[in-house]
């Protein structure tokens, strides 16, 4: 297959902000005190090629590099060393309406836009109903755009940009705009757009449209390739690195409440019997607590809660609930609780403890965030929701047949 | 090579040139009246100047006859205002387009371009009022007017230039934008348009007056519009060469510093 975008051995360095000079008077005074002046790598030697007809994903956190990586690739930026070279008609969607104008109607952006985008006018007049169709805006579009809703300038931009009809796609996370009626729309188009046999440059930080959608991908980080292949195992790698990388901020605070008598000291995370703050989806993961109390407490009911950090609550069980309450209790323990076969998905969770008494009113010991931990993904490719139900399909009809390539 | 651009990107030309007349007396309840409502009220007070307070004679078209001050003036103000406004607004409309810049990859020469295009199609409205004036009182300046093309079209070449050089550098220097402001208000007294370069005795400053770049423009204005005679060889030639030149150099200018422009903004 033709190679049809090539970044070769692509560096992209920036002067800092404090050393451009911005007037002449700057110029004339610091000139040349080259010195002081400090290079920022945004990419360095970054070589990729995309083949006809691949969907290629190119993953990165914030600040590493891939949003300059998009603007090299899309002939806004020039790279400072290396070279890239795009053989088919491109087009760029960095973001939607850029270049619109509030006070032209709708009808006029689109022409306007799409000339920006590189459409001869017959070619726009073709498709102008088409876009008008796609974006649903058929009866607003004489009138001038700054009377239209964010929703529908979107819209708008978006069904003259994804007209403009491109052999090689190139996205930024545009995605992430718009109402899932919207998005939904734009990733239908996308993928007809793939099954058409073109080419699709995705750039995002969303795991789930590049696992999704993706033959292909690199990973970006400090502006360098630190990895690349299949897009689920590099989604999986780099989730892993992100979320260990994080693990510095990520010892929340724990804060206590309760009357004291009996306490949770410490809460411990097994998984096959070693210590650890990060577990796969699938495994069996022993949680251990250990108390102390001061006094008898007779009928103690211990509790965890897990959510998602920040979020949901997934699970709240307690000891009452399945008849483990000893009589009486004093001095120091442990509770140990096995969760067999975790159906958490990828992502930051904590667990909270709490002993109370046994008609749960009275609250000896609650420790919020007592502990923090992270699923990875394991036996389940699932990555939205809050946990698993471990489905298994079948799809069964007269036209059903064959298995998608695409999967 | 821009040329070439600008043709095979023409209907994006077209549609921001047809933007920037669109655009620009929104919002205004006298909306196009403005553009000529400004070089009237300039009219009136550069004419009370000259004619009632400094007492002067106006200049005597040759061979027209006319002796009419307002109609000199305007001669000499519309191509000069064509030149000065198009340069003021093709510095702000790179910064204007900022956004666009910084997203979408287009030839970023055509937002000066089609500033200098949107301010022609002024231009070329406000010459045809010129020309009923000019008519009304007595001269007959339409054998003439076909001559006005050519002019026109070494001026659009002379602005583009000087446009494509300033909107550039502005980007990187913000001084330029106001360095403009004062230099505009210079060359406006440099060129003979409320006055004749014949009324200066130090021969080194008319010849400034007469030959300085704008001046020279004006001069050929003057000529085929007020005297109603063929600028001379010279006066061609001259104009040639400084247009070409200066555009040559705008282009030039611009052709370096437009790819930084994305990370400049």
């Amino acid at each position: 297959m033709s190679t049809v975008l090539t970044v070769d051995r692509v560096s992209k360095s920036f002067r800092t902000q404090a050393e451009r000079v911005n007037s002449l008077k700057e110029l004339i005074t610091k000139r040349r005190r080259n010195a002081d002046v400090e290079e920022f790598f945004a990419l360095r030697d970054v070589s990729f090629k995309v083949s006809e007809g691949e969907a290629f994903g190119v993953i990165g956190h914030n600040g590493s590099g891939k949003s300059t990586l998009l603007k090299c690739m899309a002939g806004i930026l020039q790279p400072t060393s290396g070279s890239v070279a795009v053989q088919k008609r491109m087009s760029a969607l960095l973001e939607l309406g850029a270049g619109f104008h509030p006070e032209l109607t709708g009808r006029d952006n689109v022409f306007l836009n799409a000339a920006i985008l590189g459409m001869t006018r017959r070619e726009i007049a073709e498709r102008f109903d088409e876009i008008v169709d796609f974006s649903g805006l058929a009866e607003f579009i004489d009138e001038p755009v700054k009377t239209y809703s964010s929703g529908m300038y979107v819209r708008l931009a978006f069904a003259v940009a994804i007209n403009v009809d491109p052999e090689l796609l190139i996205i930024d996370e545009i995605l992430a705009v718009g109402d899932v009626t919207f998005q939904q729309r734009c990733m239908q188009k996308f993928v007809e757009f793939r099954e058409q046999g073109r080419t699709i440059v995705l750039v995002t930080h969303d795991m789930g449209s590049v696992r999704n959608f993706c033959d292909r991908a690199i990973w970006l980080e400090h502006g360098e390739i630190a990895g690349s292949g299949d897009p689920a195992d590099l989604v999986d790698t780099y989730t892993e690195k992100m979320l260990t990388d994080a693990e510095v901020d990520r010892s929340m605070e724990s804060t206590r409440r309760g009357s004291g008598e009996i306490r949770v000291d410490e809460v411990e995370l097994h998984v096959d019997g070693e210590p650890t703050t990060h577990v796969r989806t699938g495994d069996t993961v022993d949680v251990r607590l250990h108390f102390s109390a001061d006094a008898s407490i007779e009928n103690p009911v211990f509790a965890i809660t897990i959510g998602r950090l920040g979020g949901a609550i997934v699970t709240f069980p307690s000891s009452r609930d399945v008849g483990e309450v000893p009589a009486t209790v004093s001095g120091s323990g442990t509770v140990d609780i096995r969760l067999d076969n975790i159906a958490l998905v990828p992502g930051p969770h904590v667990l909270h403890t709490e002993v109370t008494g046994f008609g749960r009113q009275h609250v000896f010991d609650h420790i919020q965030n007592a502990v923090s931990f992270d699923v990875l993904a394991g036996d389940v490719r699932e990555t939205a929701g809050i946990m698993t139900m471990r489905p298994t399909w079948s799809i069964a009809g007269a036209g059903v047949s064959g298995r998608s390539p695409l999967v | 090579m821009s040329l070439r651009t600008a043709v095979a990107h023409r209907n994006l030309l077209y549609l921001l040139s047809q933007k920037e007349l669109r655009t620009r007396y929104r919002k205004s309840i006298l909306g196009w009246a403005w553009s000529l409502l400004n070089p009237i009220s300039q009219v009136v007070i550069y004419s009370f100047v000259f004619l009632t307070v400094f007492n002067a004679t106006p200049p005597v078209g040759d061979p027209s006859g006319l002796e009419i001050f307002p109609l000199y003036f305007l001669s000499g103000l519309l191509p000069f205002q064509f030149f000065s406004i198009s340069v003021t607004t093709a510095i702000g409309a790179v910064d204007a387009n900022a956004s666009l810049i910084k997203k979408v990859p287009f030839p970023h020469e055509h937002l000066v371009y089609s500033v200098v295009i949107a301010q022609g199609v002024t231009f070329a409205i406000e010459l045809a009022i010129l020309t009923v004036a000019l008519l009304i009182f007595g001269s007959m300046v339409l054998p003439w007017l076909p001559l006005m093309i050519p002019l026109m079209a070494l001026m659009a070449l002379f602005t583009t230039g000087v446009a494509l050089a300033l909107a550039a550098t502005n980007v990187f220097f913000n001084d330029i934008n106001y360095l403009w402001g004062i230099v505009a208000q210079v060359l406006f007294f440099a060129t003979p348009i409320i006055y004749e370069p014949g009324v200066i005795s130090n021969p080194t400053l008319q010849a400034i007056t007469n030959w300085g770049p704008t001046g020279s423009f004006i001069r050929a204005s003057h000529n085929i519009l007020y005297d109603n005679r063929f600028p001379s060889a010279e006066r061609w030639l001259h104009l040639i060469v400084v247009s070409v030149a200066v555009f040559a150099l705008g282009t030039w200018i611009f052709g370096k510093l437009s790819p930084r422009f994305a990370e400049e903004l």
